[in-house]
């Protein structure tokens, strides 16, 4: 590990998402192999790597929608390993997904709604929310921030790919979110809206730290202060974004080697 | 998974139609103004037979029926006990209340049974979905089922609660401020209020945080645990609430026939609250109640006009069992999705947009 | 086995002394004491005999429904409709020619053909569509009944168990040893060892053809994963029709043995279907040795059951089931 990796690595309390020997097997497969990572509060961080290099497996276990098989996660020093997905969220963490998992039967103003409510107390309310219902109003702003109040009443079936993948950020930043993880938001984008999605990403405040799972460069190191490259399972290097794209291994391996 | 996804291509169009102002359904839909008037005004209409065997039935049958659509068609989760949860309430009536099995029945004033029995059967049906929901998709189906089948072979074993194959006969109906509240018009308007009260409860609830997030889970259980919802306990909450709907039919029921026995809780009429929902449509709650109406006027005339027609008017399931499969083939949204196409068709430009891009 | 005894090693403990129990309860001689408290050994085992061919039976209704179920991901609602059809089959044939052994083989085709015309005709235009699969056969499991209902009314049949077969034979296990110091050896219907001896081998050989053959590991795989059978080029759709045929000439198959050893009426269609879904999420779903575990289990419940707490024998059967569920959804044997 070269100084800047360990400039970058924070270890401790003071830590956003301390992942310790994390692995994770599918039957006799290893997904991940003993990751080890530390993010701090308010870093922007890439994750870059081939396809099946377990980034998006990092994820799920971040989250918990997979546990990991062994290794411990700990979020802002809480010790989240074995917390259901929900109770992670509810502590800050949120993320979106590669493949937008939205609720299409619902419209956009709804899809919205929910993540605001989820984070909230009143999960359970049988009382719908009035005119001046302070979610509804978080809502609206969600909806505007990522340009879909023309759309709000519409079902999500019937958005353009586009916009579904502008309303994923916007489920993933209800709240208050502490720590987001952000799962190749520019996938399928056109250049314009890879464009908004940058600026997005720029202008979130600046407490809020990321991890971005990136294939295009362009987007992913414009918004990042370091990056981990992952290689079968396993951190490959860790470092900075202009260390990395000028690494000749990394170039070997990823940059050089033509991706999809 | 992949019945949630199922659910979510039958539910599709209810959300697709509702307007998106948060206020109250159809009240801009004159058709909606005429059947409530009809309902209401329906004892001038009707004599008694129609009053109560066909129109209290089918209100009480569809709302047996409104809570499995609330089960299945919000939140994905289609179960077959729905039936079974009515039928352990009636039992539960008959068992605290007054009857004439006198060795039994504790003979309880029906206000104190009544709330019970409804406690009862919500606690009863909420165990048995936390059962349903340790498992995903298909499966409910099977458990519930399975839940269903071992109440009714219970009730015909059990003879200390549930008095074995004859059931509890002569269950006493309430009589108070004068009034025998089991005559048919009294009888009529009691039905018809709690059938509204379901009916706008579930529509109502549909649009609340909790309705919404019910959807949620329909559509994307993953997604909705990484929103920071408790998908297990959402779903079980969804149990509770058409547990305490089905109880509150499974009490009507019991009062108009004055007696439950197992037969009433057979596997077979379990499966006929499935077929009426379906029949009727399970994406919206007026479903159920459409699906009723042509389960019970089939059950009631299918023998008379099998037999004008020249066939054998035992055959009612048969018919009943066709119905449902043509049903199932031609239209994910029952009678009420073949009326709307019918529609449709019959105004090619509509204003309203047409499904939006086809589903996955 | 032995990772379960070391991961569970209080669990281990508690099925050896069951197993250990049960053994000395078949084998020994029972003390006055015991024989005071739980009744005579005769009945015991006459129940525990019960259960385990009744098990069979089960074995047989449930092995085509998981297997159904395990590559299909298809809920055959209408699976205790082919096993009274098989029954009634069974019943026909065996009543015009006199033999036992044709009536099984008609009742085999017969419903593997019906079994072939739903996959062919119905299932495969709604293919991954689960849900609508089973409305479907909620649907047709009650027009089948119907039409059966129709052509056989409403009466009971039972099939002729064939003479050779007739008649208990002893067994060497001692129920009771009399005054005089004679032993009492257990004397048991030997059509009823046979039918447990059949499923034993069908059991068996289901088991074989999955593992060693190759349309049987192309049926695993699918099981496993269905994306691997599209990736592997395999004639998918001959691969269904073979296996709903396979399963519904079991449930047929099952129906003539139920209807000798039993009886064939209107109502049996929806036992055994709820016989299979309890084995089946007991056993776990897709599993041919969970269902035949399930079998075992749910059979013996059900007649230990009938003998020592006749009331509540159903709720034994349905406690299994929640047992089950809460501690492993998936099912005991299940892969996930």
């Amino acid at each position: 590990m070269d100084s800047v990796a360990q400039r970058l690595s924070v270890v401790g309390a003071g830590a956003a998402l301390e992942l310790r020997g994390v692995t994770r097997l599918f039957g006799a497969l290893a997904a991940l192999t003993d990751v080890t990572i530390t993010v701090r509060p308010g870093e922007r961080r890439a994750v870059l790597g081939s396809n099946g290099a377990g980034k998006t497996t990092l994820f799920n276990c971040i989250t918990g929608d997979f546990p990991p098989s062994s290794g411990t996660i700990r979020f802002f020093g809480e010790d989240v390993t074995h917390f259901p997905p929900y109770e992670r969220i509810r502590r800050g963490l949120r993320r979106t997904y590669q493949i937008s998992a939205l609720f299409p039967g619902l419209t956009v103003q709804d899809n919205v709604y929910l993540a605001c409510r989820g984070v909230s107390r009143g999960r359970f309310s049988f009382l719908r929310p009035g005119q001046n219902d302070a979610l509804m109003h978080a809502t609206d702003s969600l909806v505007q921030a990522v340009h879909l109040s023309a759309v709000k009443d519409q079902r999500v079936a019937e958005l353009a790919h586009g916009q579904q993948r502008q309303l994923e950020i916007a489920l993933a930043l209800a709240g208050a979110p502490r720590f987001v993880l952000f799962d190749e938001p520019a996938a399928g984008l056109s250049p314009t809206e890879r464009a908004e999605l940058v600026e997005i990403l720029t202008s979130l405040p600046a407490h809020i730290g990321y991890i971005i799972i990136e294939h295009d460069m362009d987007v992913a190191l414009r918004v990042v202060e370091s990056v981990t490259m992952m290689h079968n399972g396993r951190i490959f290097k860790e470092g900075l974004p202009e260390e990395i794209q000028s690494d000749p291994e990394v170039q070997e391996l990823y940059l050089g080697g033509g991706h999809e | 998974m992949s019945v949630t996804h199922d659910a979510r291509v039958h539910a599709r169009p209810a959300t697709a139609q509702r307007p998106a102002v948060r206020g109250w359904p159809d009240i801009n839909n004159p058709a909606a103004w005429i059947v409530a008037a009809i309902l209401l005004i329906m004892p001038l209409i009707a004599n008694g037979f129609f009053l109560i065997e066909i129109f209290a039935t089918t209100l009480i049958l569809g709302t047996i029926a409104l809570s499995l659509m609330f089960l299945a068609g919000y939140g994905g989760m289609v179960s077959l006990m729905q039936l079974t949860i009515a039928g352990f309430c009636a039992y539960m009536v008959a068992v605290f209340g007054a009857s004439g099995n006198a060795n039994i029945s504790l003979g309880w004033p029906w206000w104190l049974a009544v709330p019970m029995a409804l406690t009862l059967a919500t606690i009863f049906g909420t165990l048995g979905g936390a059962l349903a929901v340790r498992t995903e998709g298909i499966y409910t189906i099977m458990i519930t089922l399975a839940i269903g089948a071992a109440f009714y072979y219970f009730t015909n074993q059990n003879w200390a609660i549930f008095n074995g194959h004859t059931g509890i006969n002569n269950v006493s109906t309430p009589h108070f401020w004068g009034v025998n509240w089991r005559s048919d018009i009294p009888f009529y308007y009691i039905v018809l209020a709690v059938a509204a009260l379901c009916y706008f409860a579930v529509d109502y609830i549909a649009r609340a945080p909790f309705g919404l997030a019910l959807q949620g889970v329909r559509d994307n259980p993953r997604r909705m645990a990484a929103l920071g919802f408790n998908v297990n306990a959402h779903r079980v909450a969804a149990y509770a609430v058409a547990s305490f709907i089905a109880g509150l039919a499974g009490v009507l029921q019991v009062w108009n026939y004055r007696q439950i026995s197992p037969g009433t809780v057979s596997v077979g009429a379990c499966i006929d609250v499935l077929i009426i929902a379906i029949v009727g449509g399970i994406a919206r709650p007026v479903g159920p109640y459409i699906g009723a109406l042509v389960f019970v006027l089939l059950r009631t005339f299918a023998l008379d006009f099998l037999v004008k027609i020249g066939l054998d008017g035992n055959r009612f399931r048969l018919l009943i069992g066709l119905g449902f499969l043509a049903i199932v083939f031609w239209s994910s949204d029952g009678v009420i999705g073949l009326w709307q196409r019918w529609r449709q068709s019959q105004r090619p430009r509509t204003d309203r947009p047409s499904g939006g891009p086809g589903h996955g | 086995m032995t990772r379960f005894v070391e991961r569970h090693p209080a669990w281990a403990l508690i099925v050896i002394i069951a197993i250990a129990v049960m053994l000395w309860l078949i084998f020994a001689v029972w003390p006055p004491g015991l024989e005071e408290a739980i009744g005579r050994k005769r009945v015991f085992l006459n129940a525990l005999f019960n259960g385990i061919t009744l098990g069979g039976l089960y074995f047989l209704v449930a092995s085509g429904f998981t297997l159904i179920f395990g590559l299909m991901r298809n809920v055959n609602l209408a699976h205790g409709s082919l096993y009274l059809f098989g029954g009634y089959v069974g019943y026909a044939i065996s009543a015009s020619t006199g033999s036992w052994i044709l009536s099984f083989i008609v009742a085999f085709i017969l419903t593997a053909l019906v079994g072939v015309l739903l996959q062919v005709l119905v299932f495969r235009r709604m293919e991954g569509q689960d849900l609508r699969q089973t409305m479907v056969t909620i649907g047709l499991s009650i027009v089948f009944a119907d039409l059966m209902l129709w052509a056989c009314g409403g009466d009971f049949y039972q099939i002729q168990t064939p003479s050779w077969l007739i008649g208990p034979i002893e067994l060497p296990l001692l129920t009771a040893i009399k005054s005089s110091g004679e032993p009492v050896y257990l004397r048991y219907p030997l059509v009823r060892l046979v039918i447990l001896l059949a499923s034993v081998i069908i059991g068996v050989a289901m088991w074989l053809a999955l593992n060693r053959t190759r349309i049987g590991m192309i049926i695993r795989a699918g099981v496993d994963d269905r994306d691997i059978l599209a990736a592997t080029g395999v004639r998918i759709q001959i691969v269904f029709v073979l296996v709903f045929a396979l399963g519904a000439g079991l449930a047929g198959i099952a129906g003539v043995v139920g209807g000798t050893f039993q009886s064939l009426s209107p109502g049996e269609d929806i036992r055994f279907l709820l016989a299979s879904l309890v084995v089946v999420i007991v056993g776990g779903m897709g599993s041919i040795p969970g269902a035949a575990l399930g079998a075992l289990i749910i059979g013996l419940a059900e007649q230990l059951g009938s003998v020592y707490i006749p009331t509540y024998a159903i709720v034994v059967t349905f406690l299994i089931m929640v047992l089950v569920l809460a501690v492993r959804p998936q099912g005991l044997l299940a892969r996930r």
